[in-house]
């Protein structure tokens, strides 16, 4: 070691290493770290470009990238997470690289993996000649419950099931890459590793472009003409693609969403389809409209309650009955699960070469079926060498180690596999590689698989140049699944020269066709929307409310008998905001310590809470009609909601409802400015309108319930409908019933006013699509021109007067009128626009 | 044990089966599969078919499923709060004729997988209805020791399930499991025949499951049996040498000219008469009647 050197003298002569804490496990291959500690050729040129930026930039850059990734909303859903779903995607800063000699091998095994796997698929979905000649072992097929029988006999265009495939590989310490999965019907993934790329070449601009990374975009666009192409021929000139979402809950929704976008196809649920005359059509408001192709990311057994599995609630009644018709084709195919499980994979290397004539390029860790009685003795006898799965999906039952496992254990297998032995599969376990994993100071070990996919593009096929890896949560566990945490690296395929660049944006066509698509809101979207504007509303309403409650309570001239503070904590309690305890007198110190306790993260107002949740789901079920702005101001909103435990000051809470508010302030500007104006917005700022009416009369109802102190609430309501700087201008006067009324509800110029949100209203509707056979007017229209009409005549200085029992009769009277036209709006188009709600039974 | 008629007999039936879904509210959309046309096989011909399906349905297709039965999917739109479906046929049962069952071979050999066809290596493992497990396995274990022939094993097991069990249409459901119906001991046909299933498929027996009709009056002087008010049905096992030999637990007896054969796979799910998705509707009821009368 040499003598410390002052810091000032080491200058950049002395550079940091990006490896020289980096320890990988002795005996396993590790994919940066080469002989004597130096990273692999192929590596040199990203390990000199991060050490160029050194370790303090590189930290700053992975702290962008998390937020980059938080704020997109990037997430996994894990199952069974008491923290709720929506758990952030990781990402690692440093990519995994795959040198070009190798990634040509990768490619030329997929390639031939995928016609692999059809050519079995078409026979097993066929003729079965490869279980009457003796190929496969006929249990292994007939026994496994992905072989699904409605499928067999259904002729596919062009003979291909597995339009997308996914292969995840491991390296074994000989640096050859092994097999451990194939994902044959719905693989995921595709959408994270488009993701991930996006993010880190915006991290790493120097690193990505030295490396010489080849692009991803011809690849979606390769996989996307190919969907496109499998309309008939008759539709192919107007092909609709629809991607299949299992919804909101699923572990992958951000990627359905994400990609449904990207690729422009229309995310559905099985609930927006229906089959009519052995066709697929998509309810939209407009009617029902064709769908020629269903890209699905729901598993096959799932897609068809009437044939497949009778208890699936997501499926489409029907669905394969129009597949059998030939006038829709879903992808992958149904049944395409079936080459999916271990015990297939066991068998490839000699189907191969029995049905293309070759060698299998990529091959499984060696494999025995325990449904051979010889294979059975075998595993048997080696338990302790071996990993034993399950012989059929699915695929997340987890493979057991067999050394690690206790005697009782072994025992427990060794029964279970004598059972039911072709339900198993053993293998020999493979150590797989690790690579170095950004901790924000150096880096560690961690093991990791990668998922690589192929494409079906017409008559050939296309493989992403890249692909998903994933990394383990620690370095000692031995399996990599994102379900149990861990990470993911971008996956870089270097090449010698420099790389055409391919923009990832979608080009022209694809915008043009969002539009068209706009035109065809599935009615379930529309409804969402709808609910999404009265949610949105209703959170601004509660928020503005809070914060005149507040604003009040820390006033300094405010004590406990003011007549505001009375007024409000009655409205308040009335509008079930506050637990009704608060308006009993306790003395101001005593309120102060209540609010702010109601305000801590637990027991926040339990409306808004409420109100939020529903924002955050209803936002989630549409997420792929939101722009990425309008995301990152909820993800905004969900952040500024949470206050931190301990102490709270009222102050504080002041600060955090000025932010929320100012989010959902910038919501409606996004809606205003940045929506287009499709159905999708006019249901989304009815919604909106429809809930800010209502809030209005409720507010004045509650306001006067506080007589004699109703005057006091004057001031809070112009707060509330942000209309004080108005009515100052208007009347420089203190606050006064009849021309506060005036403001907050019957004048048409002033955007908060309730006259305003019906003439808004009425324009909405106006616009909506409407049934030839509806009336004109229809009954909505007349609903709001009722209320409308009703408003415009009403006389405020009469209405604020109180009649001779000291109540206000009459303007009770018009409120109820407006509460109930309002509510008329609501149903009226919920009848007309959202009814597919109904309850499905068999 | 009975044993009717001898191969050269032939019984010419007419069957009206009906079934009827009420419905407290409209609905608005129905799709649905039928299994209610009779097979054709040797021991089978279907001279007249017949579905009649109210109100008109908008769509109507035919095709034989993975298994041979033949399969109409209908779609009904429109609102309605009835649907009937109604299936007329005419069907020529031709008499079977078994050998003595002390001459079958040891119920072991067709045990033997490489001997056996894709159809009843099919019908080995567990289905949706049927799990093969301890309980079943137990029950069957008594009828089957070591070189036994196999259809005198058979007969003994079912002639055990008929006076163990007791045929009870209010004990059990579709939705009843095995370990329930072997718990309870009592159930009706369609549980007799998935009990059965899974005894044989516990031995490693071929078995699956059958649907279909028994004649309604029987022939002067004979004994009306279980089960002919409503669909039918009983189970068949795979004999090395013989094929599939129907075998009725229910009346303990292997049907000859008495049982109409509708449809056949590995289980109740695979043949259910009718099925169907429904939006709206609310509640809704069911009806099933099925005349089978000597034509």
């Amino acid at each position: 070691m040499s003598a410390p050197i002052a810091p000032e003298f080491r200058g950049p002569a002395v550079p940091w290493r990006l490896l020289e804490d980096y320890r990988p496990p002795a005996g396993i291959y590790d994919e940066v770290s080469g002989p004597g500690a130096r990273p692999h050729a192929h590596c040199e040129t990203l390990v000199r470009s991060l050490e160029r930026l050194g370790r303090h930039e590189l930290s700053s850059r992975w702290e962008a990238a998390k937020r980059a990734i938080r704020d997109n909303g990037v997430t996994y859903n894990v199952y069974g997470d008491p923290q709720g779903v929506d758990r952030p995607w990781t990402l690692d800063m440093m990519p995994l690289l795959i040198e070009p000699g190798e990634w040509s091998r990768i490619e030329g095994a997929l390639l031939q993996r995928s016609r692999l796997l059809n050519t079995i698929l078409a026979d097993l979905y066929g003729p079965q000649r490869l279980l009457r000649e003796g190929w496969l072992p006929p249990s292994l097929v007939l026994a496994n419950p992905s072989f699904l029988r409605p499928c067999h006999g259904v002729r596919v265009p062009n003979d291909v099931y597995v339009h997308l495939l996914a292969v995840d590989l491991a390296r074994s310490p000989d640096s050859q890459w092994r097999v451990l999965a194939d994902r044959a019907q719905a693989p995921s993934g595709a959408g994270y590793a488009l993701e991930n790329r996006i993010v880190l070449s915006r991290s790493l601009p120097e690193a990505f472009r030295d490396c010489h990374v080849q692009r991803l975009g011809a690849f979606y666009r390769a996989h996307r003409d190919g969907l496109t192409a499998l309309a008939p021929a008759n539709r192919r000139d107007h092909p609709r693609v629809v991607l299949l979402t299992p919804g909101p809950l699923n572990e992958t929704y951000f990627e359905h969403a994400y990609l449904a976008r990207y690729l422009g196809f229309t995310l559905v649920e099985g609930a927006d389809l229906t089959v009519r005359d052995s066709r697929v059509f998509i309810k939209t408001l407009e009617g029902l409209r064709q769908v020629d192709v269903i890209l699905r990311r729901l598993d096959d057994s799932f897609c068809d309650p009437l044939e497949l599995r009778p208890d699936s609630a997501l499926g489409v009644a029907g669905l394969m009955e129009a597949v059998r018709a030939g006038h829709v084709t879903v992808a992958n195919a149904l049944g395409s699960g079936l080459v999916e499980g271990a015990a297939v994979a066991a068998f490839l290397p000699a189907l191969c070469r029995h049905l293309l004539g070759e060698e299998l390029l990529l091959s499984p860790a060696r494999s025995w079926w325990c449904g051979h009685p010889d294979d059975l003795q075998y595993v048997l006898a080696h338990l302790d060498e071996l990993v034993i799965k399950p012989s059929f999906p699915p695929a997340t039952r987890q493979p057991v180690f067999g050394r690690v496992l206790s005697a009782e254990q072994k025992g427990a297998l060794r029964s279970a596999l004598r059972a039911r032995p072709e339900d198993y599969v053993a293998q020999t376990e493979v150590a797989l590689s690790t690579a170095p994993v950004w901790n924000g100071q150096g880096s560690e070990p961690r093991q990791l698989v990668l998922r690589v996919y192929v494409a079906a593009a017409g008559e050939s096929m296309a493989v992403m140049p890249g692909g998903l890896t994933r990394v383990g949560a620690a370095s000692d566990i031995p399996i990599v699944t994102m379900q149990r945490g861990g990470g993911s690296k971008d996956t870089w395929v270097v090449s010698e020269g420099p790389v055409t660049a391919v923009s990832l944006l979608a080009p022209t066509r694809l915008s043009v066709r969002r539009e068209r698509l706009d035109a065809e809101l599935p009615s379930r979207v529309a409804d969402n929307l709808f609910w999404l504007g009265r949610h949105i509303e209703r959170a601004e309403q509660t928020a503005r409310l809070l914060r005149s409650l507040v604003t009040y309570v820390t006033r300094e001239d405010m004590s406990e008998g003011t007549p505001e503070l009375v007024a409000l904590l009655h409205v308040l309690v009335e509008m079930g905001m506050i637990p009704p305890q608060l308006r009993e007198s306790m003395g101001l110190p005593a309120l102060e310590h209540q609010l702010s306790l109601l305000f801590t993260i637990d027991t926040y107002p339990v409306v808004l809470r409420t109100n939020l949740s529903e924002v955050r789901r209803i936002a989630s079920t549409v997420r792929d009609r939101l722009s990425h702005d309008t995301w990152r101001i909820l993800n905004q909103l969900q952040q500024d909601f949470h206050l931190r435990h301990g102490r709270i000051q009222l102050d504080d809470v002041l600060v955090h409802l000025n932010r929320m508010i100012t989010d959902l302030a910038a919501f409606s500007g996004m809606e205003m400015e940045s929506m287009t104006r499709g159905h999708g917005w006019l249901f989304l700022d009815i919604g909106r309108r429809i809930e800010r009416s209502l809030a209005a009369t409720r507010l004045v109802r509650s306001a006067l319930g506080a007589h004699p102190s109703h005057i006091a609430m004057l001031e809070p309501m112009l707060e509330v409908a942000d209309s004080s700087m108005t009515y100052r201008r208007r009347y420089f006067a203190e606050a006064q019933l009849a021309p506060v009324l005036d403001l907050v509800m019957a004048d048409v110029t002033n955007p908060r006013a309730l006259a305003f949100q019906l003439a808004a209203m009425a324009a909405l509707v106006a616009q909506l699509p409407r049934h030839p056979k509806a009336p004109s007017p229809t009954r909505e229209e007349r609903t709001i021109v009722h209320a409308i009409e009703a408003l415009a005549s009403a006389d405020f200085d009469a209405l604020s007067q109180p009649g001779a029992d000291e109540a206000f009769d009459r303007l009770t009277d018009l409120l109820d009128l407006l509460d109930a036209d309002l509510r008329g709006v609501s149903d009226t188009i919920t009848l007309h626009y959202f009814s597919h709600a109904e309850q499905r039974v068999s | 044990m009975q044993n009717s008629a001898s191969a050269e007999v032939t019984v010419t039936y007419e069957v009206v089966h009906t079934t009827r879904y009420t419905y407290s509210e409209a609905v608005s959309v129905s799709h649905h599969v039928a299994r209610v046309k009779p097979r054709v096989f040797a021991g089978q011909a279907c001279l007249r078919h017949e579905l009649q399906i109210e109100p008109v349905p908008a769509v109507m297709r035919s095709h034989q499923d993975y298994f041979g039965n033949a399969v109409t999917f209908f779609i009904v739109e429109g609102a309605h709060k009835t649907l009937t479906v109604r299936a007329v046929s005419t069907v020529k049962v031709g008499g079977r004729s078994l050998p003595v069952f002390v001459h079958t071979p040891p119920w072991e050999e067709a045990c033997d997988y490489d001997a056996l066809p894709l159809d009843a290596i099919d019908c080995l493992f567990e289905s949706a209805s049927i799990a093969v497990h301890d309980t079943v396995a137990g029950y069957a274990h008594p009828s089957f020791p070591p070189g036994r022939p196999l259809l005198e094993a058979v007969a003994d097991l079912i002639h055990r399930i008929h006076a163990d069990f007791t045929f009870d249409p209010q004990a059990t459901t579709v939705a009843t499991s095995l370990r329930d119906v072997v718990t309870m001991r009592r159930g009706v046909c369609q549980d007799f025949a998935r009990l059965g299933i899974a005894c044989l498929r516990s031995q490693g027996l071929a078995a699956r499951y059958v649907s279909g009709y028994l004649e309604t009056l029987p022939p002067p002087g004979e004994p009306r049996l279980a089960g002919v008010d409503a669909s039918h049905a009983w189970l068949a096992i795979y004999c090395p040498g013989l094929g599939w030999v129907d075998v009725d637990p229910t009346n303990n007896m292997f049907p000859s000219t008495t049982h109409v054969t509708l449809a056949w796979g590995r289980d109740y799910v695979d043949v259910s008469p009718v099925r169907g998705v429904i939006l709206g509707g609310g509640q809704h009821s069911l009806q099933v009647s099925v005349d089978v009368l000597r034509a």
